[in-house]
């Protein structure tokens, strides 16, 4: 029966987080996951907060909006504010030590970057291949979306028709003109279902890149797509092991400067975040195991001893020093609702807030307002511990981080990566601090 | 008023009644048009469970409507084969049903001449792990599923060939009269706002819940007593078998295998607007509490989403349940506007059901027929279907099946839930052009899957936006022309959608809302599609009322 100092439950932003902040301070930590999680659906950029509804483009910063979600009550942000630049410095750091940089800080104005439906969001924060879409566009600038024969998550034609008029840029200036330009990419023709993950290996192949870059190239040039004023978007293929050469050469060889707009799932650009944040755990000692569901979890006085997952035909059992749970609330399926409207979490059976069911949907999909059920999670302390309804703590050593906190509302306030971050840095640290205490301590010894 | 055509009948919904209606007239000689105001099978046809009759449900009540719904089951398994999954029947008798009602439902059976044969319940178990092992008895009857859209095209494609014509986006707005007759009739269509005057020798209304409606158009009154039936989409089936309870009908009591899923049905409950209702907690929460004594565990099943229907439930005036005796079941009506309301040339056919649409359609007919001394008689209980193939009917692997017939290999695949291919939406949209995504949706079953839409229908839009730009580059090119901009129709479509995952929205199904609406609130910003295209004005009322 391995043990360690920390597990951590879930291989999101926020689980990663915490299991590097741990691993950083010396803990021994075991992240074990289910699957994959928010960073495979998301933009690969590290949204802190949006604009408030009222805002004028181009003057709200990060920063701004992480003020006024700290005045939200109840919000993390109201926990955490003070923790999210020194946790993004932090992250930040260990990213482009993977040659995964970002662009961007709390004080840079939040623009409106073009997406692959055609519509625009609000960044400012971004890997270096999304950063050229988070400059204000000049007057004469052009935007020329550059898309592949058979791939089926990005349309040219669609996505420049709608960025061609004006009010989808939300009051900013938008491009002088956009136009779509579509590429037969070789050795593809015969494949007619195209991932954007088996794109994005063969991108990663030196000798085929070289020929499809050409060809990109050249059907720039016979669109009439001049070295000049204005940018190309390009579904986000562009490499995934070797992406920092790959997106290099395209910088050299296109008559326009390059930029990746992100897509549905699997996303590429959070599928590099994953890794490169993967990789740096496993260098700091950290294990990662994918693939394990937590059958139970072992307890003892108000303290977490040991964490059970399914395996073939018995479970397998690690004990620790403590716990954070970072399953990633109802969109990662650590929080599930059932028919009668009472949500479970899944892991330890915690208490989890939650508007009335009558009141979890808005009736409008797309409702300005959001859905009420997004706030719902788990309501924690300033230490992050989860706390019952009576608002005591339920157990010593366990931490909430992520979109399991209860109080945010990450769809419409795009606050989801800078909580992640935030709360995972701070529970990876502070938990660390508990376990090494003699008497937090029940297993094992920590390391320094 | 821009244009003017003449037909001998106008045909008002298209539903199945009303396609059945206008094949009939069609193949009789009668040069008719159907109008209808949505896409067709967008009122009561495209919102039922999808189940064919064998009649076993009407078998102890109403022996008249049961008799029509064996020989209609067996008439449209000859002529409209593909619209049909021959998955069998069974009545099971759960530990809840009444003894007596079991005892006699055989008999019944009988004596409507439906095959009805009592298996060993371990062998109905064996057919249908999932079913509940404590069930008593199990008959097995001619059950079977209809796929609506497909059965209606048909039909229309039959009445087209036959010199008809069938509008959809078209709605009628006011009749003109002259004495005790409708002459003439102004159509308006709902896209571009046009009208056109239709002169007509006669009037049949098929609009089934909405028939009040058109008759008051017609300074007629006719109360209908539509009847909301809710039903859930299960993401699985987990029966091949169509399964019923045997017991007198009630909530919850069906459960239909329909293409990849499976749908339990269902609720009766009276609405007063066939256009307003909704869909609550409540009525869900009651149908998967019934739906366990079949099915144990449906409560932990990943539900798709549900929706309701409303029948055309009538009830006429004693005087003319006098002279109709087949008013005296719950089948269908017809009704003369002539001897009843004073206007010659106007019938409604009400009630009724999708099982014996032809026959309802036949009976309208031969009453229109009688009164245009039209002789010529009814050839569509004979004459199969376009499109058929005899005796073959659906089967759920077709489209793979299809797919390795060709090479197989990996298929260009848009919507991964439900198999629609690039090619079979190139072909869809060539055909029906133009046509909005929720068309594509009813041709193809792009997008009722588990995402809902999430991946697929802004591949749709791509694949629109694509050919119109194509057409733009080569004027000259016989190609469409964009009517809905790929934006908008993303943001429109999946509101829809949503409409019917939010009263069942739990367990995986939330989840996977959630992870749809994390990416198109995230790395997609659909905010920004959205405040360009706010919801009509109506929509908003709508929305607004419901908060």
């Amino acid at each position: 029966m391995p043990s360690v100092d920390v597990v951590v439950v879930g291989a999101g932003l926020s689980g990663l987080a915490a299991a590097l902040a741990a691993a950083d301070s010396g803990a021994r930590v075991q992240v074990l996951a289910k699957g994959h999680a928010g960073t495979h659906w998301g933009s690969g950029g590290l949204d802190i907060a949006g604009p408030s509804a009222e805002a004028l483009p181009g003057t709200f910063t990060s920063r701004d909006g992480l003020k006024s979600l700290a005045a939200v009550p109840g919000h993390p942000y109201a926990l955490l504010s003070g923790d999210v630049e020194r946790a993004l410095d932090w992250i930040r750091s260990i990213l482009a030590g993977q040659g995964l940089a970002y662009q961007g800080d709390l004080d840079t104005p939040l623009q409106m970057a073009p997406t692959s439906i055609g519509g625009t969001r609000p960044v400012a924060i971004l890997p270096i291949a999304q950063s050229a879409a988070a400059r204000p566009w000049a007057s004469g600038e052009r935007l020329v979306v550059c898309g592949i024969a058979g791939f089926k998550d990005f349309w040219p034609d669609a996505i420049a028709t709608s960025l061609s008029r004006p009010r989808v840029w939300a009051g900013v200036r938008g491009p002088d003109r956009v136009d779509a330009v579509t590429v037969e990419l070789p050795g593809l023709s015969a494949r007619r279902n195209l991932s954007a993950l088996e794109l994005a290996r063969r991108f990663d192949d030196k000798a085929w890149r070289a020929v499809a870059v050409d060809r990109i190239a050249s059907a720039l040039e016979a669109a009439g797509v001049k070295a000049g004023s204005g940018r190309v978007a390009l579904p986000a293929i562009l490499g995934l092991d070797d992406h920092a050469a790959v997106f290099d050469e395209f910088r050299r060889r296109l008559p326009l400067e390059a930029f990746e707009l992100p897509l549905v799932s699997p996303s590429v650009p959070g599928i590099r975040l994953y890794n490169a944040l993967r990789t740096s755990l496993i260098r700091a000692g950290g294990r990662v195991r994918i693939g394990e569901v937590v059958d139970h979890v072992d307890r003892k006085g108000g303290r977490v001893t040991a964490v059970a997952t399914e395996a073939a035909a018995r479970t397998s059992t690690v004990r620790t020093g403590a716990l954070i749970l970072a399953t990633g609330g109802i969109a990662g399926g650590g929080i599930v609702a059932d028919n009668s409207g009472h949500l479970e979490e899944m892991v330890l059976g915690l208490d989890v807030e939650a508007p009335e069911v009558s009141k979890w949907l808005s009736p409008d999909a797309f409702d300005p307002a959001g859905h009420p059920l997004e706030a719902a999670g788990i309501r924690t302390g300033r230490d992050l511990r989860p706390l019952d309804s009576s608002g005591k703590p339920v157990f010593e050593n366990v931490k909430v981080v992520g979109s399991m906190l209860a109080g945010q509302r990450y769809l419409r306030e795009r606050c989801r990566d800078g909580v992640a971050i935030a709360s995972g840095w701070r529970a990876g640290r502070v938990l660390t601090a508990v376990a090494a205490t003699p008497g937090g301590r029940e297993s094992g010894s920590v390391k320094r | 008023m821009s244009e003017s055509q003449a037909f001998d009948v106008l045909v008002v919904g298209g539903g199945a009644t009303g396609a059945g209606v206008l094949r009939d007239l069609s193949r009789r000689g009668l040069r008719s048009l159907l109008v209808e105001r949505g896409d067709f099978g967008t009122g009561t046809t495209g919102r039922y469970h999808g189940l064919l009759h064998s009649g076993g449900r009407y078998a102890m009540k109403d022996s008249n409507a049961a008799r029509e719904c064996i020989a209609e089951n067996r008439v449209l398994r000859r002529i409209a084969p593909a619209s049909i999954e021959d998955t069998g029947g069974y009545f099971v008798a759960t530990p809840d049903d009444p003894d007596d009602y079991v005892e006699q439902f055989p008999a019944a059976c009988a004596k409507a001449g439906i095959e009805c044969e009592e298996i060993p319940v371990a062998q109905g178990l064996r057919r249908e792990p999932a079913l509940n092992p404590k069930i008593r008895r199990v008959f097995r009857l001619p059950d079977g599923s209809v796929e609506p859209w497909n059965l209606i095209d048909a039909n229309l494609a039959d009445a087209r060939a036959h010199g008809s014509e069938a509008w959809s986006y078209h709605r009628v707005v006011a009749f003109e009269k002259a004495g005790e007759r409708i002459v003439a009739a102004t159509v308006r269509d709902e896209r571009s706002g046009a009208t056109t005057k239709i002169s007509v020798r006669f009037v049949v209304s098929a609009a089934g819940a909405w028939a009040g409606q058109i008759a008051a158009l017609a300074g007629v009154q006719l109360e209908m007593r539509p009847g909301k039936g809710v039903m859930l989409i299960y993401n699985q089936r987990m029966t091949d078998t169509v399964v019923n309870r045997c017991h007198k009908s009630s909530d919850g009591d069906i459960m239909v295998p329909v293409h990849t899923v499976a749908i339990l049905g269902t609720t009766d409950v009276r609405v007063a607007d066939p256009d307003v209702y909704e869909v609550s907690l409540e009525e869900v929460a009651a149908l998967i509490a019934e739906g366990e004594k079949l099915f144990p565990g449906l409560g932990k099943m990943r539900l798709l989403r549900t929706y309701a229907g409303v029948r055309p439930l009538y009830q006429p005036p004693a005087d003319v349940q006098a002279s109709d005796n087949r008013s005296v079941s719950r089948a269908h009506t017809i009704v003369d506007h002539g001897d009843r309301d004073g206007v010659d040339n106007y019938v409604s056919i009400v009630g009724g059901k999708l099982t014996t649409f032809r026959l309802m359609a036949e009976d309208t007919v031969n009453a229109v027929c009688a009164k245009l001394g039209v002789t010529e008689p009814c050839t569509t209980a004979d004459a199969i279907l376009p499109g058929q193939v005899p005796g073959k009917t659906y089967w759920l692997g077709h489209r793979l099946a299809e797919h390795e017939a060709e090479g197989g290999g990996d298929a260009a695949l848009i919507c991964e839930c439900e198999f629609v291919t690039r090619p079979m939406l190139n072909a869809f949209l060539d055909e029906h052009w133009p046509c909005s995504i929720d068309d594509v949706r009813r041709g193809t079953r792009l997008g009722m899957g588990p995402c809902q839409g999430g991946y697929c229908t802004f591949r749709a839009a791509g694949l629109v936006a694509e050919r119109g730009a194509r057409a733009q580059s080569h004027p000259a090119a016989d190609a469409p022309v964009v009517t809905e901009q790929a934006d908008e129709a993303i943001v429109s479509y999946l509101r829809e959608r949503f409409k019917g995952t939010r009263p069942i929205a739990a367990g995986r199904q939330l989840q996977e809302l959630w992870m749809v609406l994390g990416m198109y609130h995230g790395p997609l910003g659909v905010e920004s599609l959205i405040d360009r295209a706010p919801a009509s004005q109506a929509t908003k009322e709508v929305l607004d009322a419901q908060r």
